[in-house]
């Protein structure tokens, strides 16, 4: 009985992967957003754009990934 | 500064939610305890080093400490953490896993009876609600002095957030918050390093003022320093700190082996272990590097600093402008967050699992001891609230927090590796052995007044190996079923990993529930030998290139 009330492995692998894209995506969107990039000095603004920069992309990949495990796991 | 306040509050507000998306997927304890078992690898690894990374044990306490004594408390990060995560990950963990355990104590409570394991369990119930309270304070401290906010409702929201994705979604939310905490703590506080090095020179620069202009001695640039060192004498860090404390902390803290209990498979659990030993050597670059840098800045800014521990918070502020200070604050309290969700969920299922359901309330429902995790999750959070105030300011409860840690971890490895290395311990031993050990680490700390932690821990270690040996052939031999399986010398012996698996199935050894799937060898490239020796070569070249 309580083996059927369990959790499904790849649904909550596919649940955090989608959450963790998002947050990380909606994060780096807002920092990006927010911040006064243009008065930056150059040396600052460059590795502030390559963080933000890669923190947005980990998000995306996270998120895409996350939508292809879940519609998986939905299917089948 | 409005822009870092709405960033922050989007960043907490986003974990908030995503924390009770998650919880619609828990069902039962398996599930809120350990994930369903479902972790992969490289979950394991962001999770393993966000909870080892916190205000306490990170970025404000070892980067005040890297202001004030050097490069010397780099070897938390280039030497001794690698070292313990990569022997915990091959030595440690297959057995842990293997043996379907939910907390340490338990495994200590198969190998060596019950006495041991409550000792075990309440010792480290008591250190984690003082350590929760003391996350709580400093977070709250940190973010009074730099955003100008109010002390009680900053700690509120924090307790809020992270309480709430903790206590609905158990681990499973926890490792994935960790994970989030991981990629934000490594890509938005790493920028302060590079930042830091342009505006002194470089690693040559830095020292190039520092040793020639300034005439600092050479051993603040000494990540094992000299015998005489007052800080950390480098071979006590070695003997007593690398072998003991840190292998103790890493293979006995329930926090750090919980993740790996979760994982989906024994490899995954083992690779994963020690592959975090790679973000755990970036993390000296992430505030031990800058902060032997910051002197130099202070000097140049003009800025005066008080205390050590509050460097580190003086230096983003004037260094990073808005926008960027607001993401890096955030990468602080990513490391405080992802601390408190390991412990408090840690916490709770050592007092479902260890006590609880043990000792109190047996033999009920699987859906009782889920409810009552929640339960005890809520409680833990209150109490830790209600010692915020005192846990700093009143000397003993920090004091009781240190002297557990100092009579736990050396007394603890030394039954620990009796426990998988010698088949003839027994629980008489190992019970005798770990209360002389404890009781010796305290005697050095309070009797003779030895102040070196490693030197305690490493003496109350060795006392506590021979003292079980001896008792334990003075004493019955431990019966079959304490040992098989739970021992490196049981019957399938000289090799770790995935062989074993396989020899002890051909043999029909049920050993544990070991799908199919795990019995695949992974491709050369995830490979954990390989992964073990490259990290390990590249401790050796920075401890050359740093001395």
């Amino acid at each position: 009985m309580e083996e059927r009330r369990r959790a499904d492995p790849k649904m909550i692998i596919a649940v955090q992967m989608l959450s963790i894209g998002v947050i990380l995506f909606i994060l780096g969107l807002t920092v990006s957003l927010l911040s006064p990039v243009s008065r930056m000095e150059p040396y600052i603004r460059m590795t502030f754009l390559i963080s933000v920069g890669s923190i947005l992309l980990v998000g995306i990949l996270f998120s895409i990934g996350g939508i292809i495990r879940y519609k998986r796991v939905k299917r089948r | 500064m409005w822009s870092d306040f709405i960033i922050i509050g989007i960043y907490l507000a986003l974990m908030f939610v995503a924390g009770i998306f998650f919880s619609r997927n828990i069902k039962n304890t398996a599930d809120y305890f350990l994930a369903a078992r479902s972790a992969p690898w490289f979950w394991i690894m962001g999770s393993v080093w966000a909870t080892n990374i916190g205000f306490l044990h990170g970025y404000l306490a070892h980067g005040g400490a890297a202001y004030e004594w050097g490069l010397i408390q780099a070897n938390f990060e280039w030497f001794q953490g690698p070292f313990g995560y990569i022997l915990t990950g091959i030595f440690f963990i297959a057995f842990y896993w293997r043996a379907s355990i939910y907390t340490v104590p338990q495994f200590l409570e198969r190998r060596y009876g019950s006495g041991l394991s409550v000792v075990y369990s309440l010792a480290w119930i008591v250190i984690f609600i003082v350590t929760i309270a003391a996350e709580f304070y400093l977070g709250g401290i940190f973010l009074k002095n730099i955003l100008h906010i109010p002390f009680w409702p900053t700690v509120l929201v924090l307790a809020t957030v992270v309480g709430t994705y903790t206590l609905l979604g158990g681990l499973g939310a926890a490792i994935m918050m960790e994970f989030v905490q991981f990629i934000i703590m490594i890509l938005g506080t790493m920028p302060l390093l590079f930042i830091l090095l342009h505006m002194v020179g470089g690693i040559f620069g830095l020292k190039e003022v520092m040793l020639t202009q300034w005439g600092i001695s050479p051993q603040y640039f000494t990540v094992l320093p000299d015998l005489h060192h007052p800080y950390g004498p480098g071979p006590w860090i070695i003997l007593g700190q690398c072998f003991v404390v840190t292998l103790g902390w890493c293979a006995g803290h329930q926090s750090m082996v919980q993740r790996n209990l979760g994982a989906r498979s024994i490899y995954d659990a083992k690779f994963g272990y020690v592959v975090a030993a790679i973000p755990k050597t970036l993390g000296a670059f992430l505030y031990s590097v800058p902060m032997v840098a910051a002197p130099i800045i202070f000097a140049r800014s003009g800025i005066f600093v008080e205390r050590a521990d509050a460097s580190y918070g003086k230096l983003i502020l004037n260094l990073l402008p808005s926008g960027m200070l607001g993401l890096f604050i955030a990468g602080l309290l990513s490391a405080g967050l992802s601390s408190i969700s390991s412990v408090l969920n840690s916490t709770s299922t050592m007092i479902v699992k260890d006590i609880y359901e043990r000792f109190l309330v047996r033999g009920r429902s699987d859906h009782h001891y889920f409810i009552a995790g929640r339960i005890a999750t809520f409680g833990i959070i209150a109490a830790s609230l209600l010692l915020v105030p005192v846990v700093l300011k009143v000397y003993l409860i920090m004091w009781l927090e240190q002297t557990l840690i100092a009579m736990v971890l050396g007394p603890f490895m030394g039954v620990l590796m009796l426990a998988i290395f010698w088949r003839r311990t027994n629980a008489t031993g190992s019970l005798v052995g770990f209360i002389t050990g404890g009781i010796f680490a305290i005697f050095l700390q309070q009797g003779l007044g030895v102040r070196v932690f490693f030197q305690i821990s490493w003496w109350s270690f060795v006392l506590t190996f021979f003292v079980t040996m001896v008792v334990s052939l003075l004493t019955e031999k431990p019966r079959l079923e304490q040992v098989e399986g739970m021992t490196w010398d049981s019957d399938f012996r000289s090799k770790v990993g995935l062989i074993l698996e396989e020899r002890a199935e051909k043999k029909g050894i049920k050993v544990t529930e070991i799908s199919r799937g795990d019995l695949r060898r992974p491709p050369w490239y995830l490979n954990i030998k390989y992964w073990a020796t490259a990290i390990l070569l590249l401790q050796i070249v920075l401890l050359l290139f740093f001395g």
